[in-house]
């Protein structure tokens, strides 16, 4: 593997290039939770009432801001990277300079995840005005950290995808039957516990559950051992698939 | 003189395709070298092997004194690459991209500012600093294309194509300012389909067919020693060969039929025109012989698919 401090280059280039998306991108970051927060949060919690002795936005905040932060880099990473490989053949130019290949997938993966975090503390802070609040300020910083955590993992596994998608098209497959099931299996909206036993089997493969149960734990400041396997999970997946995204991007920008 | 790239029994193959099929040249310091071909004869996969971009499948190629290699950065630092498709940031403006790519080359911040005043000025872009790209000519992107190559002040420039789809005002420019860096001492390889542009800016030319190279030399040679002086191109039908032929070949040194057309290559089109009016043959038009003769001689004058 062939990186370098050159990482950080690529993404200052997608910093520069974000100045023209930024009101648009910021809104959006902003819109999407209040979407979730009011329908689910207010809507339903009303019907939902209290969970575990607290309202039920404290349960559905935490897991919705790891889903926002898998949707951003995912996204981002996915038809971010693929418009720089074969519309604008962005990359074509890079790896002709001493940035390596593996040094621009790198920078685009960073940048992935830096976007699902804004995403992920934009929805934080809509929470904390909301009145939902994490419970104590190590609890943000943890949970920043989090983002950052989930946010790589996300946008290698959709580096992954990328480095294969012959078209657009392709991508759909990866968010349909990947993403999508996620947000519905890994315990966002509602816990598990009432799942059969092979669902509750199915969301433990999930990377999102895992991070799901973190975020949870860090909001509430209420923290137990089975944690540490989730982080072990998270960490392990996410090394493995930034070791693969980058070796099959390679393959594909180096002929 | 100095040999800055050299190649021996050079191998490409991608999947069971062969692109460069053992080739061997040496490129001095200081000139300008041209790969010429048709499309798919290699000249594009040769080039990124040499910029280091394409992996070598097989055999020596040697830049500067160190193997060429994908991560070989030394060798990345030392050359600039005009790239034959529009490979521009569209995300930033004009300045944007020389400044971003000039961190590529982790060039100081000061400095990069300087040369970006310097090398817009060289290029007739500076009206265009601020610029989206959307809003640049296809000249005005090959232009900041020729400035960004130049950011690292490179020892050798790759030059792919670099004047496709110009108007002949934009690349009259272009090669002025290739011709000018020669003359500052950079190493220029240049690929190109247009002879006209390799007999304006190559010094020694390859042309390549097929992954092969079939000659190698400098471009007026090249002509006289394949083609001579003149051509006589003359349109009789296909069954009036064997007749034209007899009577007119002492005059020339070959002759080749192409569609409706006989070519005749002379050293002095002089006597084979005098026998051409005796003859009564009055459809023909005789020319001085150019690269671009050669170039057909060699790969064929019929469509290559």
């Amino acid at each position: 593997m062939n990186l370098s401090y050159r990482v950080y280059y690529i993404f200052i280039r997608n910093l520069y290039s974000y100045k023209r998306f930024i009101v648009p991108t910021f809104l959006v970051s902003l819109i999407e939770p209040l979407f979730y927060l009011v329908t689910f949060g207010i809507g339903m919690g009303a019907y939902i009432g209290y969970f575990g002795g607290k309202p039920y936005l404290y349960f559905l905040v935490p897991g919705v801001l790891v889903s926002s932060v898998m949707l951003t880099s995912s996204f981002e990473c996915l038809y971010g990277t693929f418009v720089k490989i074969i519309h604008e053949k962005l990359y074509d130019s890079l790896i002709a300079t001493p940035v390596s290949a593996e040094d621009a997938v790198a920078g685009d993966i960073a940048w992935g995840a830096f976007r699902g975090m804004i995403s992920g503390t934009l929805m934080m802070a809509v929470a904390m005005v909301m009145g939902v609040m994490p419970a104590s300020l190590p609890s943000v910083l943890l949970l920043l950290l989090l983002m950052i955590l989930v946010g790589v993992m996300f946008a290698s596994l959709a580096m992954i995808v990328t480095s294969f998608a012959p078209s657009f098209d392709f991508f759909n497959y990866y968010t349909e039957l990947v993403i999508t099931p996620m947000l519905f299996f890994s315990g966002v909206f509602f816990p598990l516990d009432k799942f059969p036993g092979w669902m509750k089997t199915l969301s433990e493969f999930m990377p999102l559950t895992h991070a799901v149960k973190i975020s949870r734990a860090v909001y509430s400041g209420a923290y137990d051992s089975g944690l540490i396997w989730s982080l072990l999970v998270i960490v392990v997946l996410e090394a493995v698939a930034f070791a693969i995204g980058l070796k099959t991007m390679k393959r594909r920008l180096i002929k | 003189m100095k040999i800055l790239v050299s190649a021996r029994d050079l191998r490409k193959n991608y999947g069971s395709l062969t692109a460069v099929d053992g080739i061997a040249f040496e490129i001095r310091e200081g000139e300008c070298f041209g790969f010429l071909g048709p499309n798919g004869a290699g000249k594009t996969t040769t080039v990124k092997m040499i910029h280091c971009v394409s992996p070598v499948t097989s055999g020596t190629l040697i830049v500067n004194g160190l193997p060429a290699h994908i991560n070989n950065r030394a060798l990345k630092k030392m050359t600039g690459i005009i790239p034959q498709e529009i490979t521009l940031d569209v995300d930033l403006t004009v300045y944007e991209n020389l400044i971003i790519f000039s961190k590529f080359f982790d060039i100081p911040k000061r400095e990069a500012r300087k040369r970006i005043a310097e090398l817009l000025k060289f290029v007739e872009l500076e009206a265009k600093r601020d610029s989206k790209i959307s809003e640049l000519s296809t000249g005005m992107k090959r232009r900041l294309l020729v400035a960004r190559a130049l950011l690292n002040q490179p020892k050798l420039i790759v030059a792919d194509e670099p004047t496709t789809g110009l108007d002949p005002q934009a690349r009259h420019l272009i090669w002025q300012r290739l011709r000018q860096l020669k003359s500052e001492g950079a190493t220029l390889i240049l690929t190109t389909q247009y002879m006209e542009e390799a007999q304006q800016l190559c010094d020694r030319i390859v042309v390549m067919y097929q992954g092969k190279i079939l000659k190698e030399g400098v471009p007026s040679k090249l002509v006289a020693d394949e083609i001579g002086r003149e051509v006589v191109e003359v349109r009789v039908p296909k069954e009036e060969d064997d007749r034209v032929v007899a009577q007119l070949s002492e005059y020339a040194s070959g002759h080749e039929r192409v569609g409706d057309t006989l070519y005749f290559y002379c050293r002095d089109g002089q006597g084979l025109m005098r026998k051409l009016v005796e003859l009564d043959l009055h459809n023909y038009l005789t020319r001085p012989a150019t690269l671009e003769d050669v170039f057909l001689k060699l790969t064929g004058r019929s469509l290559i698919e």
